[in-house]
């Protein structure tokens, strides 16, 4: 890798006019060409000098989030309360077929998923549109974003201030005059699933908003000024130059909204702990209680995985994005130029 | 969309975002003895401190609040070294089959949190980290890591390659380029991860109730949510108190590094 590099006859030349010394002895100069120092195997050490550098991670991770994981998959085979286990194969994959609290917790995750794109990612777009180049809009989206900072814990605990049966929101249709209205929000089914998703459509708005209003600031003006000099304005402008231009962002949303909703755990846990008899429990929710309530643990680990197959497959559109691999953003990137 | 039609609709969600967090300010205000038993609509006192005072000594919040405290300033500043360093690893480092190591350690983000939480409580309870501060800290490092470490990469990815080449020729070890070059050039980003790190940590609910019980060990919200629980007897004013002092740590973060706290989402948007 060294080599001795004489010194030419210009620096030669030039030490000898600066100085009467005799003409300097040589030197030896190390050098090192580009591919050396891209060859991997000189000063960097080798593959296994980066080893202890992501050690830590991987012993956090390995021990306390892949083990468990693949404990959990196995553990599904088995049937077990908690002291003793036996296994019995798919039987708790085929008992969840016809288990009713299964199939109604099932039919509540999907009213979440359903109203959280309906509710919040739809609120989120027009917010974000209405408050884009407005005066004030900076101020408007701030409030609507401040619950997003607020945990969703503390949301459940404001909103059943809000909802329980003598609360603010009863309270306010008896006071115009629509004493039908007024009702036991978080009792019945499935007024409690619907009400839950308003109280979290105030907290999940905010970052929609955000998301979008990015969005919106990266349209470039010149594609806005062409569509307006063609004489697009109102809603074919929402329709033919923003909504296409959103795509990227949009998917995003969608994506988050998605596994967000089907995540969602601490709101329904404290306003109705999945009650009144399990009616408002969604995936979430029956996994807990059947593993620490009823010591099903077996059952709940089939219901975790089953939970787990949805999140990873209705979020592989917005992962693609996420790749470390250049393929898919390459594919990303081709798909908005031509959009 | 026309323009009143549009400030309109503005003004009616500004105000319907707005009626709760009134509600909450207010109610959390009035004397918890002169509480009707209905919402007030107009402020009736200002008790906050008494009302606050009792959710914190009575209701336990106090424990737990310091607990999630130290959780959330030491498990994000943990995970967020480890995670940088990992980053390092991946992005800099001559590591074989990056995207495999990638995949391992994200992984820990995809999966909703009931995937790992029954074998977690059985090795919990074998090695006797149940209920233990050292046994929730643990978890919460290792839960922050895949995301910090996701926004990391991504930031460390644009950095290029010849900053490392210069210092390598120079004579640095792994060590100096790390935290002489590195760590001062992405202080925004790692600033950025620990907040959202420290936000997901103090907001957590399910491990806080899934591993630890006594009131000292258990996190704030869990805290919350045994006060909430308690709703017909303590009384709203205290209860609302309770939510307010427990949102403020998050609150005062997103207000004072709005950019930060919400960079950590949207650069998944990016």
């Amino acid at each position: 890798m060294t080599e001795i590099v004489t010194p030419g006859r210009r620096a030669a030349k030039h030490s000898a006019k600066h100085s009467a010394k005799p003409m300097r002895v040589r030197r030896r100069v190390p050098t090192r060409t580009p591919h050396h120092a891209a060859r991997g195997n000189g000063r960097l050490g080798g593959p296994l000098a980066a080893l202890p550098w992501a050690l830590p991670a991987f012993a956090f991770v390995g021990v306390l989030l892949v083990y468990p994981f693949f404990r959990s998959v196995y553990d599904s085979f088995f049937e077990n309360n908690g002291f003793t286990s036996s296994f019995t194969g798919f039987d708790n994959y085929a008992r969840l077929a016809d288990d009713p609290i299964f199939g109604r917790s099932l039919l509540n995750t999907l009213m979440w998923v359903v109203g959280t794109l309906l509710l919040p990612v739809l609120a989120g777009l027009l917010i974000a549109v209405a408050t884009h180049r407005m005066r004030f809009g900076g101020i408007a989206q701030l409030i609507i974003v401040l619950p997003y900072a607020i945990s969703a814990a503390a949301t459940a605990v404001l909103w059943n201030f809000m909802l329980t049966s003598d609360g603010a929101v009863n309270q306010v249709l008896r006071g115009v005059g629509l004493d039908s209205w007024a009702q036991t929000w978080l009792l019945e089914w499935p007024q409690n699933t619907l009400s839950m998703i308003v109280a979290s459509t105030w907290q999940a708005t905010g970052l929609n908003v955000v998301l979008f209003a990015i969005g919106l600031r990266a349209i470039p003006q010149d594609t806005v000024e062409a569509a307006q000099l063609d004489g697009a304005s109102g809603w074919r402008m929402f329709r033919y130059i923003t909504l296409p231009q959103l795509r990227a962002v949009t998917v995003v949303v969608v994506g988050m909204a998605i596994v967000n909703s089907l995540k969602a755990f601490d709101m329904i846990w404290i306003l109705t702990k999945g009650g009144p008899s399990r009616s408002s429990e969604t995936l979430a929710l029956t996994m807990y209680r059947e593993a620490f309530r009823l010591f099903h643990v077996g059952y709940g680990s089939a219901i975790a995985l089953v939970l787990s197959v949805i999140v990873v497959a209705s979020s592989w559109l917005y992962l693609r994005r996420q790749m470390p691999e250049a393929e898919a953003e390459a594919d990303a990137r081709a798909a908005t130029a031509k959009a | 969309m026309g323009r009143t039609v549009r400030h309109l609709f503005i003004a009616g969600c500004v105000l319907l975002w707005l009626i709760p967090l009134y509600l909450l300010v207010v109610n959390a205000l009035t004397p918890a003895a002169e509480y009707t038993g209905k919402p007030d609509w107009t402020f009736q006192g200002f008790d906050l401190v008494e009302n606050i005072k009792t959710a914190w000594n009575v209701a336990g919040i106090g424990d737990s609040f310091q607990a999630s405290l130290l959780y959330a300033v030491v498990c994000g500043l943990a995970a967020v070294l480890i995670a940088a360093m990992a980053a390092f690893a991946v992005v800099v480092l001559p590591i074989p089959r990056p995207a495999f190591w990638f995949w391992l350690i994200y992984s820990g983000t995809l999966f909703p949190l009931q995937m790992f939480l029954a074998p977690l409580f059985g090795l919990y309870a074998d090695a006797d980290l149940y209920d233990t501060r050292l046994g929730l800290m643990l978890i919460y490092a290792a839960w922050a890591v895949p995301f910090a470490f996701f926004l990391i990469r991504n930031q460390m990815t644009t950095m290029p390659p010849e900053l490392t080449e210069a210092a390598l020729i120079d004579g640095a070890s792994f060590r100096r380029i790390f935290w002489r070059i590195h760590v001062p050039l992405m202080k925004a980003g790692l600033g950025a991860a620990f907040i959202f790190q420290f936000t997901a940590v103090w907001n957590d609910l399910l491990l806080g109730i899934t591993l630890s019980r006594s009131p000292d060990v258990q996190p704030v919200m869990a805290a919350l949510t045994t006060l909430n629980n308690a709703y017909s007897s303590t009384g709203p004013p205290v209860i609302l108190a309770g939510a307010l002092i427990v949102s403020a740590p998050t609150l005062l973060l997103f207000l004072v590094f709005r950019g930060l706290f919400l960079r950590g989402v949207t650069a998944s948007a990016r």
